[in-house]
């Protein structure tokens, strides 16, 4: 198991060297430069100004030599200043990672208290009206751009009921995000508990059970429930995954200030070095979310220890 | 059904638990705090202006536009400068001015403003920020008492000016930049600042006649136009800046809500390129000129949030809209000039051609700016009525197709008298060779002209200039003019002392209040 960890762990290195050699790669594709940007809104700057501002900021520098000088950074610990706040990057992210930590737990407890009832729901009462109406609604909330989710949500629940703030200063100030999040990810957690939970049902073991005389609600929580584990920890995954490089449409519209809203900026203002560390975070998380499921499987599932 | 039952009721208690999050108004406050919160598309990091340090990029704007810090100098409506920490100025000779400080200003600590306080604060500017040092072509700075005397290491005419731009805010900076807050001299003081809000309290100590009168403010940036318009109208928020144009007729002529309105010198400007062949005839720039149909785009695309523009100035400023004339809209005419200058269409296929060729032109613009697409397609629009084909290229990565020439007309958007006086938009974007003369026009005129601005002091002398090389480039035709961009709040009914500048710098001031 340690080795398994371990040649993963190791996988890491070029998957971080590919991914930020790309991105620093591809920033150098437009015409315009952080410094250009960082002008933009002063109108006319003088040439001998941003020439000044690009030596300070090493982007006078050949191209290697930037990534060069930035690689040699972060192996050493230092990711750097932001161009444009001048704020330590590492400092600036830990900033905004609670924000995007709590956004993220709150969505997927909902989602899972959502999804779970909802989709077996509908598996007990196949093809019938309940189901049919489950099936709908998850529907629509699958095909639902989160913006969109997210205005209504704002319009009904905040503007014609004013049961919630849009952005307020409290704990509230969560739910209206997380909602969004959730109508999205809870569409898709139905359907897919749905279709694991139907796919049980047909199994002998449960045909077995039935004729023993165990009851359906001892059948469900002990027997297929269980079984779904395996689905459900890949979808949470996947979903904790996106969640924790931030969402950022949805903590533009409600102000969110998390990790999403960092990159967001940091690519509208070419701030490079906040940009690369939002690279390096996003494959870090990928890879730890992954092989977390990877050792989870591992432990919930006899079938994988036996293949191994 | 036993199973059913456990779901249904776990669903109901995830609706109780929502209709139990309910509440009456989220910025209803408990205590008799008079409270004021701020919604603005116009803070935060992509602006950088996300903190209230002057000296930082583009913070100062944060700082003076929220009642923070406070300048020597400061616009009128007119754009013209008037007292504000200073009393006076005398100017002793081309390169020497002295500035007389009032004697009651002082600092939100309490400490006075004196010339010794104002003289650190400069230098501090001129040492860490980027654009000062090259704006203000500051030599030395001597202190004495209520007064500084500022030696320039050239002529500078607009010294004043440019000390009233933001990052002219008198701070004290021996009180330090901690969570980039500053000690100003404003009606109100910062005590949290972060990428998304600033919250302010009343300064106690403020030094001018009208003293503040809220207690607290909070400033929220919200980017999304739609959650703005949102949050304004179910009353979590005060006051807004920045709606779409499209959400601001919500509120007009709403009992509940009232706007503020001004023109800024936010110009939508198309310049011709003047390496273009057919566009060295001056007759085919002034038939396109005569093509546009400025008022459609402002009344219609704009919805009203903007003025059709004659010249690069608004009509608030003394060398404005009423003091230059442009050619007037008149497709006839337009068609008439382009016969004369050779192009007619031979072929019928409803583009005017000479020698084979049809009158055909690449329109370059970038999309950061909402107006500026529009513009674009009316501009397609109205050129293909007098025969003109125009190609649009609508790219952020315009600069590009700059660098390379590729574009025979170039529209941009451009804040023409950012400090109230003339000659920065010249020097920028007209005289031959400057950095953003897009359209390489070259005119021996106006480079006298701007020599001659370049060496005079007094305002009505640097207008009276400024009206000529204004007049110079309509008579050139060398750009259009198509807008002037109006700036909008909108504000709850009870709010009083808050009205959008043609500056854009002054937003939260003592006058501020809510009956």
């Amino acid at each position: 198991m340690n080795r398994y960890v371990m040649s993963r762990l190791l996988q890491l290195i070029p998957i971080l060297l590919g991914i930020t050699f790309l991105t620093f790669a591809l920033m150098q594709i437009p015409a315009d430069d952080a410094v250009d940007i960082l002008y933009q809104q002063s109108g006319t700057v003088s040439e001998e100004i941003k020439a000044a501002k690009r030596a300070e900021l090493g982007l006078d520098q050949p191209f290697l030599v930037q990534y060069g000088r930035w690689l040699e950074g972060v192996v050493t610990g230092d990711m750097g200043r932001s161009y444009i706040s001048g704020k330590l990057v590492f400092e600036t992210f830990i900033e905004k990672l609670p924000a995007t930590v709590e956004l993220m737990l709150v969505s997927i407890a909902l989602t899972i208290f959502v999804a779970m009832p909802l989709g077996v729901i509908a598996a007990v009462n196949q093809n019938r009206p309940v189901d049919i109406i489950i099936r709908t609604l998850s529907f629509v909330g699958n095909s639902m751009p989160n913006f969109f989710a997210g205005l209504l949500l704002i319009y009904f629940l905040a503007l014609k009921l004013n049961l919630l703030p849009i952005m307020g200063g409290d704990w509230r100030a969560v739910i209206m995000p997380a909602l969004t999040l959730t109508l999205s990810m809870g569409a898709k957690y139905t359907r897919q508990l749905r279709a694991v939970v139907l796919e049980e049902l047909e199994k002998p073991y449960v045909t077995g059970a039935r004729s023993r005389g165990v009851d359906e609600f001892t059948i469900l929580t002990r027997s297929v429930l269980p079984s779904t584990l395996v689905v459900i920890i890949t979808l949470l995954a996947l979903s904790m995954g996106s969640l924790l490089g931030g969402t950022a449409i949805v903590e533009t519209i409600f102000m969110w200030d998390g990790v999403g809203k960092l990159a967001v900026d940091a690519i509208l203002t070419r701030d490079y070095p906040l940009i690369q560390a939002y690279v390096v975070w996003m494959s870090l998380i990928y890879v730890a979310v992954n092989l977390s499921a990877d050792l989870l499987y591992h432990r919930l599932d006899p079938r994988v220890r036996e293949v191994e | 059904m036993k199973l059913k039952t456990k779901i249904l009721g776990a669903l109901v208690s995830i609706g109780l638990m929502m209709s139990g999050c309910g509440s009456d108004q989220a910025v209803e406050q408990s205590s008799a705090e008079k409270t004021f919160t701020y919604g603005t598309v116009a803070y935060g990091v992509a602006m950088e202006n996300a903190g209230t340090n002057p000296h930082e990029s583009y913070s100062g704007w944060s700082t003076l536009r929220y009642g923070i810090g406070e300048t020597l100098f400061k616009f009128n409506r007119s754009m013209q400068l008037e007292p504000w920490l200073a009393t006076d100025f005398e100017q002793i000779d081309d390169f020497t001015v002295k500035i007389t400080i009032d004697p009651n200003a002082k600092f939100s600590n309490g400490k006075p403003v004196d010339g010794a306080a104002v003289k650190k604060c400069l230098e501090h500017l001129i040492a860490n920020h980027d654009r000062a040092p090259s704006d203000l072509k500051i030599d030395s700075i001597i202190a004495e008492g209520k007064s500084i005397t500022i030696h320039s290491t050239e002529k500078m005419p607009a010294l004043l000016n440019y000390l009233s731009d933001p990052y002219g805010c008198i701070i004290d900076v021996d009180a330090g930049f901690d969570n980039h807050i500053v000690v100003g001299t404003g009606p109100y003081k910062a005590v949290k600042v972060t990428d998304t809000q600033i919250e302010l309290v009343k300064n106690e100590n403020y030094w001018g006649v009208d003293k503040p009168k809220l207690d607290r403010i909070t400033v929220k940036s919200i980017t999304d136009g739609d959650t703005l318009t949102m949050a304004m109208q179910n009353g979590e928020l005060d006051a807004v800046q920045g709606l779409p144009y499209s959400s601001l007729q919500l509120f007009v002529d709403k009992p509940d809500f009232k706007l503020s309105q001004t023109d800024t010198s936010r110009i939508y400007q198309i310049a011709f390129n003047f390496d273009t062949p057919a566009l060295q005839d001056i007759n085919v720039r002034r038939a396109i000129s005569m093509a546009v149909d400025k008022k459609n785009f402002t009344d219609v695309l704009l919805h009203g949030n903007g003025t059709p523009a004659v010249g690069p100035f608004p009509s608030n400023l003394p060398f404005g809209d009423q003091t230059v004339n442009a050619v007037e809209y008149d497709l006839d005419s337009a068609r008439s000039l382009l016969n004369e200058a050779g192009w007619a269409d031979s072929d019928g296929d409803g583009y005017v051609d000479r020698d084979g060729q049809n009158l055909e032109l690449n329109y370059l613009t970038y999309t950061s700016r909402q107006e500026l697409p529009l513009l674009a397609e009316m501009m397609q629009s109205n050129l293909k009525s007098i025969g003109v084909k125009l190609n649009v290229n609508a790219t952020d990565n315009y600069k590009t197709f700059l660098k390379t020439g590729e574009y025979d007309m170039f529209s941009k958007a451009i804040v023409t008298a950012p400090t109230g006086d003339p000659e920065y938009y010249f020097t920028s974007h007209i005289v031959p060779g400057a950095v953003d003369n897009a359209g390489h026009y070259d005119s021996a005129e106006i480079a006298a002209l701007e020599e001659q601005l370049h060496n005079t002091y007094g305002a009505d002398d640097r207008s009276a200039l400024a009206i000529k090389m204004s007049q110079q480039v309509l008579d050139d035709c060398a750009l259009i003019y198509a807008s002037h961009l109006k700036m909008s709040f909108v504000m709850k009914n009870n709010v009083e002392g808050f009205a959008a500048h043609p500056s854009d710098y002054y937003e939260i001031t003592s006058l501020l209040d809510k009956t």
